[in-house]
């Protein structure tokens, strides 16, 4: 995988769940999406980040959490952001 | 008035976070993260990057009332704030600061326009990997609040001196209180 911008954030995970992925995923040699690196590096953030995403597309609400990935798919795809 | 049904005495993002508070709670805990908290950039510095891209979103709400929390902290001086929004290049703000609206700029116009030169410029100037990480996820969040305020037509007023007395308690109490404080408003408007 192609190095991030910020080498610190790569190299400097906090304890967190997405940094015990990253090692399971770095061990076994496999890719792995970069955005865990930005979980694991600021963890007081991202966990808001988490619980909002939660919600907003798991949260009960009447929209199906289908509908809602379809919606969040379709926003990624024309930002031209492939994860 | 708003594309859906809201509490119409409350402007922007306010009236957003009274009408779903599940998802207030996580977005009010990120803005005090990424602007209030503790950090190496000043609350004002942050401020000012919120500011700058809600300004270059044309986001009204979002940018008078970033841009009265900023000039709070900068014990009253609206005239940097103005300068920052008007042309960054020739504010009186270092030069760290205008290599991060470099970056945040760019991630207005897109994730993808940020370089590794513009990253390794913000270094030259004394900027470490939190500030950068930090200068992009407040570009980024703010892009979304942006988006989500204007994208449901929420009301803001014109009259930046309305905003001024919010701008201060936000400025000194952060952001986490928004969310009890709305839970209060409606507990009262319920009686």
């Amino acid at each position: 995988m192609k190095p991030m911008f910020l080498r610190e954030v790569e190299e400097n995970p906090h304890p967190s769940p997405h940094t015990n992925l990253i090692r399971v995923m770095q061990d076994s040699g496999a890719e792995y999406p970069q955005i865990w690196h930005l979980f694991a590096f600021r963890p007081d953030a991202t966990e808001h980040l988490g619980k909002f995403t939660q919600e907003i597309m798991r949260g009960a609400a009447s929209l199906t959490p289908g509908m809602r990935e379809l919606i969040a798919a379709f926003t990624s795809y024309h930002n031209d952001c492939p994860f | 008035m708003a594309y859906i049904h809201l509490n119409e005495n409350l402007p922007g993002i306010r009236a957003l976070f009274d009408f779903r508070p599940e998802t207030a709670e996580p977005l009010c805990r990120l803005a005090d993260v990424l602007l209030h908290q503790p950090n190496s950039l000043s609350r004002a510095e942050r401020e000012l990057i919120a500011t700058y891209v809600s300004s270059l979103n044309d986001c009204r709400y979002c940018q008078t009332a970033h841009g009265a929390i900023a000039a709070y902290q900068l014990d009253g001086n609206e005239s940097i704030v103005a300068q920052v929004k008007r042309d960054y290049t020739a504010a009186p703000i270092s030069d760290k600061l205008k290599s991060l609206l470099i970056i945040a700029g760019k991630v207005q116009r897109g994730g993808k326009q940020v370089t590794a030169e513009d990253v390794e410029n913000a270094r030259r100037f004394g900027a470490t990997d939190m500030e950068i990480h930090d200068t992009v996820l407040i570009a980024a969040a703010f892009c979304m609040y942006n988006r989500y305020v204007d994208g449901l037509g929420t009301w803001a007023p014109e009259d930046i001196e309305t905003y001024k007395p919010r701008a201060a308690v936000v400025a000194e109490g952060g952001y986490n209180r928004i969310p009890s404080d709305i839970r209060n408003q409606q507990a009262t408007a319920a009686r």
